[in-house]
């Protein structure tokens, strides 16, 4: 009985030795091919433009393959998560506002050293490079951007008699109350003049407008600061005694996008993305864009930079960079600039796409130049997570907006200095 | 419970052998529940006591217990302490009590009783993500809850975007969830009570309130205290809901963060383990308290 156990138990071992040998071997079989990793994030759209820009790199270097994954969810969890285990891509996608985390911990490899001339880095719009450089080392070299511009619904306009989008906070705030309307029927609106998206991200220009900052030169958080409010109190107050915006949630929408693609603002801020998802899921809808209205007479919007970054325990450094420098490169920029209707960060992209005389995307690209990175240090997610929660019970009427401010930066500061 | 001794007479020891070949067939269990769980335990107490950076260079600092005072100044600490308190508070009697009444409703001769056993378990049996994608759907600001509300003239709310709603829609959606599995649980118990006793007490002349105060009531008392012990662990690890319904933040304004989120955040978002380890470890500290409480309370009952 017990020889049987035993020789069962050499068996079962005996197999596991086998089946995992049998693995590595075959991981060491192809010499010549390296395999580089991508990781991404994405809809089903943008994954296969990017497979397709992917394609014709592999055809131009046949020895490297490379093995992209799109992550669903909590991309940033994960690209941590990865990186402490060692698992991470040898290049993956970063937004600015994640940046000056990783750069910090020492995750990324410097890529000047591999930048040569014919790559002409001097191309880049240089406010973009600078949101991934630190300490005069470049860590990333942004892929495409996005501004936020007014979307309007035409049709709506013009059931209001209107015919020009506005130019002014003032006028902005005047066309929200005539393009908000009530039913007859329960007294209840039906269409709010302006869809607002309560958080920090796209709140940082109101921010700035009238001189505020959402982080003073030491990472810790200065929202509350008066001139901050100032500017944060133009959304707050048309939310609550004009009543003519809206939370996506109040009308049962799930984003910005939504309640302007159902027709439940007449206007909202939104970047390019916004653009193919209207194509794609409200083709019905007739819209333009425009600038963000002046606010305090200064032009103001907020810019998301994403880049591509190379893992620094990458295997394979040299073939990344041979991926980072296609996709980043004027080729490469241009197929997928010109495919996923995004943004080029190269100067010269923009100007071959002739997207600063498009009308649909010449708002964006004004906004560039004037626009708020969206980034703020290291703590960003701790000062961000504690400016939502007050900010919208400011929105709510729950608390005043000061007060709320003044609690969310304390909170922040607070947990900035415990955390370190 | 039997003991060894009742099934082996002390006068017969056992073979070396015998005993080695029953380590080798627990083997495998002892080794999945050394690794993945005691290891996993032992670990966490070691961050527990750690400053802990893992990004990057691997650091291990020693700090003893400045993870745990942090927790007593840290106010989010206090916030998903209490919004996980509340929940407790209000779901467990609820969800017990619930349970109850359907296994009693069950349990009597009512057509189809099978049929509504088998649709009242649905809900235990479909993946909870799954369930909170579909409330979410109810939740809508127009979706059917909100217009089965002004249907029939009462107000309605933005269950998702209302912080002071927006952990009650939790709480409802968890009890209609869970409810059901005690019920199960309940049944089987109901099924134990002996016949004879309702019989002796009805010649007795006892009505059927008395019936169930007297004998239903504490012939359950034991699964009472399960389904309360299983009820509070399972709501204070309350998690995967409230990270759906607030996509990970704990919003709006904090009003759906539970201690098992913010250990979550800590750990994944802020990447400070050491810390997430010491609120964990907190966590475990209060259930067990909670229960031992718990225990002592029902003990006293039955005396």
């Amino acid at each position: 009985m017990q020889k049987k156990i035993l020789s069962f138990f050499a068996l079962l071992l005996l197999g596991i030795f086998t089946f995992t040998s049998c693995n590595t071997g075959q991981q060491t079989g192809n010499n010549s091919v390296v395999t580089v990793s991508l990781n991404g994030w994405g809809d089903q759209v943008e994954r296969q433009l990017l497979q397709q820009i992917l394609n014709n790199f592999e055809a131009k270097h046949p020895n490297i393959k490379v093995k992209y994954d799109v992550i669903a969810d909590q991309y940033m969890d994960v690209i941590k998560t990865k990186l402490i285990g060692g698992t991470a891509a040898d290049v993956f996608y970063l937004d600015a506002s994640e940046a000056p985390l990783l750069i910090n911990h020492n995750v990324l490899e410097p890529l000047d050293s591999y930048i040569n001339s014919s790559f002409d880095i001097n191309d880049f719009q240089p406010q973009l490079l600078n949101a991934f450089r630190q300490n005069g080392k470049l860590y990333g070299l942004p892929k495409d951007f996005a501004t936020l511009a007014l979307f309007y619904n035409k049709k709506a306009f013009q059931a209001a008699n209107l015919s020009q989008p506005p130019q002014s906070w003032n006028e902005f705030l005047e066309m929200s109350k005539q393009l908000t309307l009530v039913r007859k029927k329960d007294g209840k609106i039906e269409q709010y003049g302006f869809g607002v998206s309560p958080e920090l991200a796209r709140q940082g220009f109101m921010i700035e407008a009238y001189g505020g900052k959402i982080v003073n030169h030491n990472d810790r958080a200065t929202f509350a600061s008066p001139n901050s409010l100032e500017g944060l109190k133009l959304t707050v107050n048309q939310y609550r005694q004009d009543k003519s915006s809206a939370i996506p949630s109040d009308v049962g929408a799930s984003s910005g996008n939504e309640i302007f693609g159902q027709g439940k603002a007449a206007m909202v801020m939104e970047g390019t993305w916004l653009i193919p998802y209207l194509k794609g899921t409200f083709p019905n809808i007739t819209y333009a864009t425009a600038e963000i209205p002046t606010i305090n007479d200064k032009k103001g919007t907020m810019a998301y930079v994403v880049a591509y970054v190379m893992n620094q325990r990458s295997k394979h450094k040299p073939e990344a960079w041979q991926l980072i420098s296609y996709l980043t490169g004027k080729e490469g920029m241009q197929a997928w600039a010109s495919k996923a209707f995004v943004l080029p960060t190269r100067r010269s992209v923009a100007a071959a796409l002739n997207y600063d005389t498009n009308p649909l995307y010449s708002p964006f690209i004004a906004g560039s130049a004037y626009a708020t990175t969206w980034q703020a240090g290291e703590n960003l997610p701790i000062i961000t997570n504690s400016f939502n929660n007050q900010f919208i019970s400011a929105m709510l009427g729950e608390q005043a907006l000061k007060s709320a401010m003044s609690k969310a930066q304390e909170t922040a500061n607070k947990e900035i200095a415990l955390s370190h | 419970m039997l003991s060894r001794k009742k099934l082996v007479p002390s006068s017969l020891r056992q073979p070396r052998s015998l005993t080695l070949a029953g380590y080798i067939f627990m083997a495998p269990t002892i080794v999945i529940l050394g690794v993945f769980t005691i290891l996993p335990i032992l670990f966490a107490i070691f961050l527990a006591f750690h400053r802990v950076q893992l990004l990057g260079e691997n650091v291990y600092k020693f700090i003893g217990w400045k993870n745990f005072i942090r927790e007593t100044i840290d106010d989010q600490v206090w916030i998903a302490l209490k919004n996980t308190a509340e929940y407790v508070a209000i779901v467990v009697p609820t969800q017990t009590i619930l349970a109850l009444t359907l296994a009693l409703v069950l349990n009597t001769q009512v057509r189809g009783k099978r049929w509504f056993r088998i649709i009242f378990f649905m809900p235990t049996v479909t993946s909870s993500t799954v369930l909170t994608l579909i409330f979410m759907w109810i939740y809508n600001s127009n979706g059917l809850l909100n217009n089965f509300l002004s249907s029939i003239g009462l107000p309605t709310y933005n269950w998702l975007g209302d912080p002071d709603v927006a952990l009650k829609a939790i709480m409802l959606m968890n009890i209609w969830s869970t409810a059901p599995l005690f019920m199960v649980i309940y049944l089987a118990a109901l099924q134990d009570i002996p016949e004879s006793l309702y019989e002796a007490a009805t010649i007795d002349g006892a009505s059927r309130w008395d019936k169930f105060i007297w004998i239903t009531l504490p012939f359950l008392q034991p699964v009472t205290f399960f389904i309360v012990v299983m009820g509070i662990i399972g709501t204070f690890q309350l998690f995967d809901q409230s990270y759906i319904f607030s996509r990970g933040s704990g919003g709006p304004d904090n009003s759906t963060l539970t201690v098992v989120l913010l250990i979550y955040q800590y750990a994944f978002k802020s990447l400070d383990m050491g810390y997430a380890a010491a609120l964990a470890l907190s966590l475990a500290l209060v259930i067990m308290i909670v229960t031992l409480i718990q225990r002592y309370l029902f003990k006293e009952e039955s005396h």
